[in-house]
């Protein structure tokens, strides 16, 4: 599901951007508190997808590794 | 675990079934269990909190606790982030499962539905409790909170649609059936009546689009339909799955379910009305509200028979499961509540509840004893399953649980009866020379300590649920159930 | 995966043939009286929208057979309830008020009407039953700021106290202390004095200059004597009935930024029967003058 990340990674990053001309303008301060947390939430969400996907990249080389090795695997 | 049998001949496990293994994405599920536990538990302490707000006003000490902030806090809890999370988490359980199909769109999307959910749930509590609404029922959020969520539904629905999309057996199975109705309609609803004009694009405020009794019929058919789609059809859809599976036996009746199922989400459309009988509405609206709501009787207890008649056959495993306990009296509570609900309806009938506490009892029999109850069957059938444990760490505590939240449904619904009934016979009552008796007031005065029972209920309630959550997690956690204690049982692939 | 019809031992059905996750369907047929009552109640449905309002037509909609509208449901019942005292209370809105007290027939019903016209508009202010409060008047003590004869309190209700009606009284007490008329420390000084006369404390070292300065600047509206002055509505303060409070610093905050209630002119929204008999129950509550 790589599309998938990718996809959604955009998506995110875009309610990102949308959470911050939020902040910027915002007239009160509920529409601050919203940009503010729409932004870090989208950091924060983004930076776990790149986290997951190196994390999947990782375990995928030990993986490999594993069987290259010819050790008794699990699964 | 349903693919586990016994061997007589050999006296061994088998898996009864040949099952190819799918990686079922259960940590969506396992995450929007444990945040609807969580919720639930917030929803019930504000909820107790308000209700000792209207037995104790002086308990309004700051804007941030005012019953004016925190009953929207309270209702919104209960219904989007309680139930609504138990719905998303049980409905991508039981649609993967059905369909023997992993849920679709991978983790990335999994997550984004999850978190922008909980997202969506922090910011709106956040807005009410700094004074921030649109001032419409169970549509509180501003228009910008509103637009985020079509966002997170829409993602929920192209998940839920892919994953049926790519199922095993051809036909949907009928929990799917209520689920996708849920999903379906509430999002034309929500979207329909939070149609709004910003006043400004970087403000929270905004105008409704409607005005006058079109917006309150709008409103009310957008309240009246959350809870026919939210409250009810969805929980139907967790019905379906955890009664037969809890009680291992097959759904009673196949054709009653597709009758109830149709007739039920075309006539339920109708009724909001009748949440606006004797007012500025016209007439002709109240009538359809009010018939459409009594032809729906029937089709709601064709829920109810087939949830307590699959029971045949397994009723003595009312003595030793808590959870089938719950999800038999939920069914219970849920033809109660369709019943009283046709009832009030009907306009002589309305004419007295109408603004009273019996329709605060109403509900409360109904998000108590129907959408709490088979949720907390749902729980205790599914976390021993997400966590791979042996079973319920504690089935005594799930006894107390059951016995202690009953009392309080009852304390709750009883007290909201009579304090209801006698509002409206008080606020009628004339003398001989037609004067009126009471004067408002009095009324508040009269029912002051029927608050104090419904405040009881409501504890009892939050202690039962209190008592879950500790189960659950003791479920999760304690050595007494890991799986590994159960001898000679061979872990079927995929269960 | 292939359709499996098979048959289940307990209640002798068959089962559709389908499965899902080892949950299966019985083909048992829909429950008879299920579908009579759903019947019925459809048949209910289509008899009450026949009778009563029901189906939008364009810029009409289907009246019903009954002909029944519930505004004008409520309307009726409206009237009813109001015929069985209407030329009762418009007797009791024309006669003088004096003659409507001293007929014991009018008397009755003008003590009942009042009873619940008074719950309905002046509750929220003066309280159950008139007890008053903070701010308030009580209208069940012999206290009296404008007058407590029938003609009196008929006259307030009418046109209410700093209503801005033209008819109402007014008064306005000078702010001693926001005005700079008096400086703070004779402020204290003439509210101790004026706490003798509450009653609230004894008389000390203060008494005699607090005197002074209240025979100076307060005894031409509330009387040298602290007894008030009912014409210019300055309350008595040699009383137990205080309207702002039992406490030197309500005192104190009167003479500084004294308040002044308003009352509203109830003849723009109550009928004479209703107003003569609200005076009368009043007058009844608190040992009328």
């Amino acid at each position: 599901m790589k599309a998938g990340d990718l996809i959604i990674g955009i998506l995110m990053a875009c309610l990102g951007l949308i959470g911050l001309y939020a902040a910027a303008g915002a007239l009160d301060l509920e529409m601050s508190i919203f940009g503010w947390s729409l932004a870090g939430f989208a950091v924060v969400f983004v930076f776990g997808l790149i986290k997951h996907h190196y994390d999947d990249v990782d375990a995928a080389h030990a993986a490999a590794r594993h069987a290259a090795a010819g050790g008794a695997g699990h699964e | 675990m349903s693919d586990l049998a016994l061997d007589t001949a050999s006296a061994r496990f088998v898996t009864a079934a040949p099952a190819r293994h799918v990686d079922y994405n259960e940590d969506i599920v396992r995450k929007f269990l444990i945040a609807s536990m969580f919720w639930g538990v917030v929803a019930f302490v504000v909820g107790c909190y308000i209700a000792a707000e209207l037995a104790w006003p002086q308990l309004n000490i700051a804007p941030w606790f005012n019953f004016g902030r925190l009953r929207p806090v309270h209702t919104s809890a209960a219904i989007f982030a309680f139930g609504g999370s138990a719905l998303f988490g049980t409905s991508i359980y039981v649609v993967q499962r059905t369909c023997r199909a992993p849920l679709w769109g991978g983790k990335a999307l999994a997550n984004f539905i999850f978190w922008g959910y909980q997202f969506f749930i922090v910011m709106a509590a956040l807005s009410y409790v700094l004074g921030f609404s649109k001032s419409r029922e169970y549509a509180e959020p501003p228009w910008h909170l509103d637009l985020f969520l079509v966002v997170i539904w829409v993602a929920y629905l192209v998940a839920y649609v892919a994953t049926l999309l790519k199922r095993e057996e051809p036909h949907i199975y009928v929990a799917n059936w209520f689920y996708l109705a849920f999903i379906v309609t509430v999002a034309m609803l929500w979207i329909v009546n939070n149609l709004t004009i910003p006043v400004s694009i970087y403000g929270s405020r905004s105008y409704s689009l409607f005005a006058g009794a079109q917006d309150a019929m709008v409103q009310w058919w957008y309240g009246h339909n959350a809870v026919g789609f939210f409250l009810t059809a969805g929980f139907l859809g967790m019905m379906y799955y955890f009664i037969p599976k809890a009680a291992d036996r097959p759904v009673y009746s196949y054709r009653l379910s597709v009758v109830h199922f149709w007739a039920l989400i075309f006539i339920y459309i109708w009724a909001g009305p009748h949440h606006l009988e004797y007012t500025s509405l016209p007439d002709w609206t109240q009538t359809l509200g009010m018939v459409f709501s009594i032809m729906l009787w029937m089709p709601s207890w064709g829920g109810m028979i087939n949830g307590l008649m699959t029971l045949s056959g397994a009723w003595e495993k009312l003595r030793t499961d808590p959870g089938l306990r719950f999800s038999v009296t939920a069914v219970g509570f849920y033809g109660m509540s369709t019943f009283e609900g046709p009832l009030m309806s009907i306009r002589s009938v309305n004419a007295l509840a109408h603004y009273t506490d019996w329709v605060i009892g109403h509900v409360h029999s109904g998000t108590l004893g129907w959408v709490a109850f088979i949720t907390f069957g749902a729980f205790y059938y599914l976390v021993p399953v997400l966590w791979k444990r042996t079973g319920l760490y504690s089935t005594r505590l799930a006894a107390w649980h059951y016995w202690i939240s009953t009392l309080g449904i009852v304390l709750y619904i009883t007290s909201m009866w009579v304090a209801g009934i006698m509002e409206g016979l008080m606020w009628r009552a004339y003398d001989a020379m037609g004067f009126l008796q009471y004067s408002f007031i009095q009324t508040v005065v009269a029912v002051h300590p029927l608050y104090v029972v419904r405040l009881l209920g409501g504890i009892f309630f939050l202690i039962g649920m209190l008592i879950m959550c500790f189960n659950l997690i003791m479920t999760v956690k304690s050595p007494s159930t890991a799986r590994g204690n159960v001898p000679g049982a061979a872990l079927a692939a995929g269960a | 995966m292939p359709t499996k019809i098979e048959k289940d031992e307990y209640t002798g059905k068959e089962t559709t043939g389908h499965e899902w996750d080892g949950i299966k369907e019985l083909d048992t047929p829909l429950p008879r009286w299920w579908v009579n009552v759903w019947l019925v109640c459809i048949a209910f449905a289509a008899v009450y929208a026949l009778l009563y309002p029901s189906i939008p037509l364009g810029s009409t909609y289907w009246k019903g057979i009954l002909g029944w509208s519930s505004s004008q449901a409520v309307a009726k019942s409206v009237a009813e309830m109001n015929a069985r005292h209407a030329a009762l209370m418009k007797r009791i809105g024309e006669l003088p008020i004096m003659q409507v007290a001293a007929d014991p027939k009018l008397k009755e019903v003008a003590l009942e009407a009042g009873r619940i016209a008074f719950a309905e508009n002046c509750q929220p202010c003066h309280g159950q039953a008139g007890v008053g409060r903070v701010g308030y008047p009580p209208l069940d003590t012999n206290f009296w700021l404008w007058g407590g004869t029938l003609p009196d309190i008929q006259r307030i209700i009418m046109y209410g106290i700093r209503s801005g009606d033209s008819k109402a009284h007014e008064s306005q007490m000078p702010a001693f202390g926001h005005d700079g008329i008096l400086k703070p420390a004779q402020v204290t000084t003439v509210a101790h004095y004026v706490a003798t006369l509450f009653g609230i404390e004894k008389p000390g070292p203060t008494t005699a200059a607090g005197y002074k300065l209240f025979e100076d600047n307060c005894a031409a509206c509330h009387g040298p004597k602290g007894q008030g002055n009912q014409t210019g509505g300055a309350p008595p303060l040699a009383s137990r009935v205080h309207l702002y409070g039992d406490t030197l610093a309500a005192i104190e905050y009167q003479i500084n930024t004294p308040r002044g209630g308003v009352m509203p002119a109830w003849h723009t929204r109550l009928d004479a029967g209703t107003i003569n008999s609200l005076a009368i129950y009043v007058h009844a509550l608190g040992g009328g003058e």
